[in-house]
């Protein structure tokens, strides 16, 4: 309710929702696999692992809300908090942990 | 940008490739030697790969594409101000005049007007055919 009013009110593009969705998609999935690579290298294992792909995530929000979203997301994302910081966590927590494996296995012998 | 940005990706990708392939390295020293505790990887090898994957984060995040506005008086106010776009009729199209269910109304529909147009064109076509 409190939603449709909002809409009415202000309403949005949806066309550039959708592009705006896309294109932070696709940059947590590249750098998932970044994250995967460092934390194979470094040899992490069980939690540590999984906390610096959390910690790294976090930083890539950072840096998309300092460097592309000019420092005001309610100008890009229609609830900030969803999109940008919370968003899709767990989308690219699979190509993180393939990636961890795999250079897990080569630098650990 | 896309310069600083190719540039950043690119330091990025041999910093981190240099740091995987001295912790590969390093894995075989460990087990090639005879000694048992396995030394932990050294601390350069640990920064060039945080700072690696920093590095790539940055440029990955500055050479994505730009971000759309989604308030819609923001992208009117941009479609507006690009002939380009506002002549764009097809839909779906990123363009076109984004008042035109504004400007179009029915109730505001010139009838007289448009009986006057269609009569002047049934007499040119008349006198065309005769």
């Amino acid at each position: 309710m409190l939603d449709e009013k909002e809409l009415v009110l202000n309403p949005i593009v949806g066309e550039s929702v959708q592009h705006n969705a896309r294109t932070v998609s696709n940059i947590r999935a590249l750098t998932a696999s970044l994250f995967g690579v460092a934390a194979g290298t470094l040899g992490l294992e069980s939690y540590p692992g999984f906390l610096f792909y959390f910690i790294g995530t976090a930083v890539v929000s950072v840096l998309i809300f300092a460097l592309k979203a000019d420092s005001s997301p309610k100008a890009y994302f229609f609830r900030p908090v969803g999109d940008l910081w919370v968003g899709d966590l767990f989308g690219g927590l699979m190509s993180f942990v393939l990636t961890w494996t795999l250079f897990y296995g080569l630098c650990k012998a | 940008m896309t310069f600083a940005a190719n540039f950043l990706n690119v330091i990025g990708v041999v910093f981190l490739s240099h740091a995987v392939y001295s912790a590969y390295e390093h894995s075989l020293l460990a087990s090639r030697s005879i000694s048992s505790p396995v030394p932990s990887l050294p601390l350069d090898i640990t920064l060039e790969t945080l700072f690696s994957v920093l590095l790539l984060c940055i440029g990955v995040v500055l050479s994505s594409p730009d971000l759309k506005p989604i308030q819609w008086h923001v992208w009117a106010g941009r479609m507006e101000k690009s002939n380009e776009a506002r002549l764009v009729t097809e839909v779906g199209v990123g363009g076109g005049n984004p008042y035109a269910a504004l400007e179009e109304r029915p109730g505001f529909w010139d009838v007289r007007g448009a009986q006057k147009a269609f009569g002047g064109w049934l007499r040119e076509s008349g006198e065309m055919a005769n």
